[in-house]
């Protein structure tokens, strides 16, 4: 099966999955495989997991690179101007999992970037990380909305762009909630730009579903590393978060991710 | 007592502490003070204390801030390594140490003191041995053998926070201390930083909140666009 295309500029070369490699349970596999561009739902939570367990990194630092590292990405697309209040405002939607964890770090850098964000949280995690993120948000003054208008011109008109932070790779859109699926679902009909988080909420993490069906973001900000659903992402902006991903931790998952300038945390692909 | 200098450029004028401000146990003044460039040390541990608590941010995330900005004042392509003597328990502590070891930074087992060894083998030292409320006895032989040697030191030297061993108030006596060529103040200024002359001073605190900028009575520089720390 070899992956759709890459997402990636530069004459990426994507390696054919092997049977050999989609069978493995971990990447530790005894040849080195050719360099590929994108992780599958289940490497990317092996990577997640050995960040957390071999690298003792916590899951705070984590969502927190990754949330700001999407923010940062958002400033490089949409600069702020110097005047026009309406093109500071920013509608964040989080999911009651950690991509919507990422979702009000990045809404906090947000407003640190002077931007004016506004969360929609409906289904809220009792996971004390999450509380913890939510009244961060909260002490700086970021409103959270507490229903989203079913008529997607109040939100035209009424910021800049949106941040979809509702689902990601391996959360069942089931347990997300009516009033995240509802969210969705206007979402689908906006017509400022979207922003997603890792993958565009509800799309099959790894094969991308049924395109038309789904949510169609101009901006991607694919978090550690791509997954294999960004290879169906036609938007304008790919970026890759993945500094923090040390250079074993990579090359023992055969990725091939750009090269960071600088000190930045993002990298375009 | 007025503030001695200012540490900042561009004409900034430190307003003087009233008696009125160096009596109270916490910044909740009735009046709104002229804003001031520096945090005394108990200043600095309740600005702390309200970003843990109220403001519900984890020791972690501080700490990752304050390494990661300090990290962006050195820059740039480095080869870094660790002499880390005298190790806490406490948990972050060792899973930092676990994330180095990790990524494969060296752990020196001794610290040369013999200067030039030291002055040979890297381009600069980062001290972060001290900070502001930590008591000089506390830390150990080797923390304080390598400080004297530290002293020495004839390659650049960048301290986090305050210069290891200076009084955070006073500088304490400046000649014998440390003398830093670069400052990364983390949050905001301490009141020594009146009396660092080094070449750069940086301030690593876009993470403190603005309402809690205002609490403190704290004028500190704006940030440029993304930018994680700001040049005083």
């Amino acid at each position: 099966m070899h992956l759709k295309g890459c997402g990636g500029g530069g004459g990426c070369r994507c390696a054919p999955i092997t049977s050999a490699m989609s069978s493995a349970a971990g990447p530790d596999l005894a040849e080195a495989p050719e360099e590929r561009c994108f992780l599958s739902t289940a490497e990317a939570a092996a990577l997640e997991r050995e960040l957390l367990e071999d690298y003792r990194f916590g899951r705070q630092q984590l969502v927190e690179w990754c949330g700001h590292a999407s923010a940062v990405a958002v400033t490089k697309v949409f600069p702020l101007p110097a005047h026009s209040r309406k093109q500071r405002t920013v509608l964040v939607v989080c999911g009651p999992e950690q991509n919507g964890a990422v979702g009000l770090v990045c809404a906090r850098h947000l407003r640190v970037f002077e931007y004016e964000p506004t969360i929609f949280y409906p289904t809220r995690s009792l996971d004390p990380l999450h509380r913890d993120l939510t009244t961060q948000c909260e002490k700086m003054d970021i409103p959270f909305l507490s229903y989203l208008p079913t008529e997607v011109r109040l939100i035209n008109d009424a910021y800049r762009l949106v941040v979809d932070a509702v689902l990601g790779p391996g959360v069942e859109p089931g347990k997300v909630g009516g009033p995240c699926m509802r969210a969705l679902a206007t979402l689908k009909l906006l017509s400022i730009p979207l922003v997603s988080l890792d993958i565009p909420s509800g799309w099959d993490p790894e094969t991308g579903g049924d395109a038309e069906d789904g949510l169609r973001p101009d901006v991607l900000v694919s978090l550690a590393a791509p997954k294999q659903c960004a290879g169906r992402f036609s938007g304008r902006h790919h970026f890759v978060a993945g500094r923090f991903v040390p250079d074993d931790v990579r090359r023992k998952f055969a990725l091939r991710l750009p090269g960071y300038t600088g000190t930045d945390c993002i990298a375009a692909l």
